[in-house]
């Protein structure tokens, strides 16, 4: 599993740290704001569009407070993307709604925290069945 | 304020205290359902409640789900709506600040009751400051191209309802 993973400035060290994680892990992380110039917009936008191009399976996407970044993600079609702070969300958020991308709020949550919630995401599946009349709704909006 | 608010079945004692909870603070709310536990499906509920607020007939909405992701997803999905995803008071307080969130969700599996109804009371009491960052930010969102067809289109759903009440999607 290939994962995209971009911060804005906020969320550069804690970026920096998941990378790493992951890639302990030995997942393909594929870092998509290499340098400190982003802003969460495009932060949120290159990860999405890494998805929406399949260069990745999943994306994490890291601000202060993660909610921006969600809501940018969220405006482009295909994707569908949660804001978390919990293990539980970021798995149930794969299994029922076919999320591919998570963000997180490096001011909101601690090293420990971001890194087990990337690991119950990466980690998750979808489960299809009666999910998948909602995730086509969605789709179709956009 | 004219609040629309919207769930799914999991949590439709939660959103009939919250409507309560509002309409005793004085605020006008418009209850987009679901009004029973019978199941049904976020997107409906997320597009109906969001768009009252994207048309001006709400000021603000509030959407609630089991995680609140499907719900706020659908709500995003709407031109003009900024959805913020949100599990504690901090974070719905940044978002109308910086953000000029126009939509608050939560979890009703993921938060209690007690944070909800502070997430919401700040929510509603935050006023947004404008700065160049997010006036920039608030246009490159609205800069990216949506569908606005679905906006009070009633049966923007029917081909899936219609599928689904025939069987064409597993029940499990």
């Amino acid at each position: 599993m290939k994962i995209a993973i971009g911060s804005d400035v906020n969320g550069l060290t804690l970026k920096n740290h998941l990378k790493s994680h992951l890639e302990n892990m030995d997942y393909d992380v594929l870092n998509v704001t290499s340098n400190e110039e982003y802003d969460l917009f495009d932060a949120a936008t290159n990860v999405s569009k890494a998805i929406t191009d399949e260069e990745a399976d999943r994306g994490i996407v890291i601000d202060a407070y993660g909610v921006g970044s969600s809501i940018v993600a969220n405006k482009y079609e295909g994707i569908i993307c949660a804001n978390v702070a919990d293990e539980h969300s970021a798995k149930m958020t794969v299994a029922h709604n076919n999320s591919s991308i998570i963000t997180l709020g490096s001011e909101i949550i601690g090293e420990i925290l971001a890194a087990k919630i990337c690991e119950a995401f990466v980690k998750a599946d979808y489960d299809g069945g009666r999910h998948q009349i909602r995730v086509d709704m969605v789709n179709k909006m956009c | 304020m004219k609040i629309s608010i919207g769930c799914d079945h999991i949590v439709t004692e939660m959103k009939n205290h919250l409507v309560e909870y509002l309409t005793e603070k004085g605020h006008e709310v418009i209850d987009n359902g679901t009004h029973d536990k019978e199941r049904t499906h976020y997107p409906i509920y997320g597009k109906k409640t969001s768009e009252k607020v994207s048309s001006g007939e709400a000021d603000l909405g509030i959407v609630v789900c089991g995680t609140g992701v499907g719900i706020s997803v659908s709500a995003n999905k709407v031109k003009r709506i900024r959805a913020a995803l949100v599990s504690d008071i901090e974070t719905a307080r940044y978002a109308k600040k910086h953000l000029n969130a126009n939509v608050l969700a939560m979890g009703g599996r993921i938060t209690g009751i007690g944070v909800i109804e502070e997430a919401i009371d700040t929510f509603l009491e935050t006023e947004y400051e404008e700065t160049e960052e997010s006036k920039k930010l608030i246009e490159k969102i609205d800069s990216i191209p949506m569908n606005e067809d679905l906006i009070g289109d009633e049966h923007y759903f029917d081909e899936f309802i219609e599928k689904w009440n025939n069987g064409g999607y597993p029940a499990k």
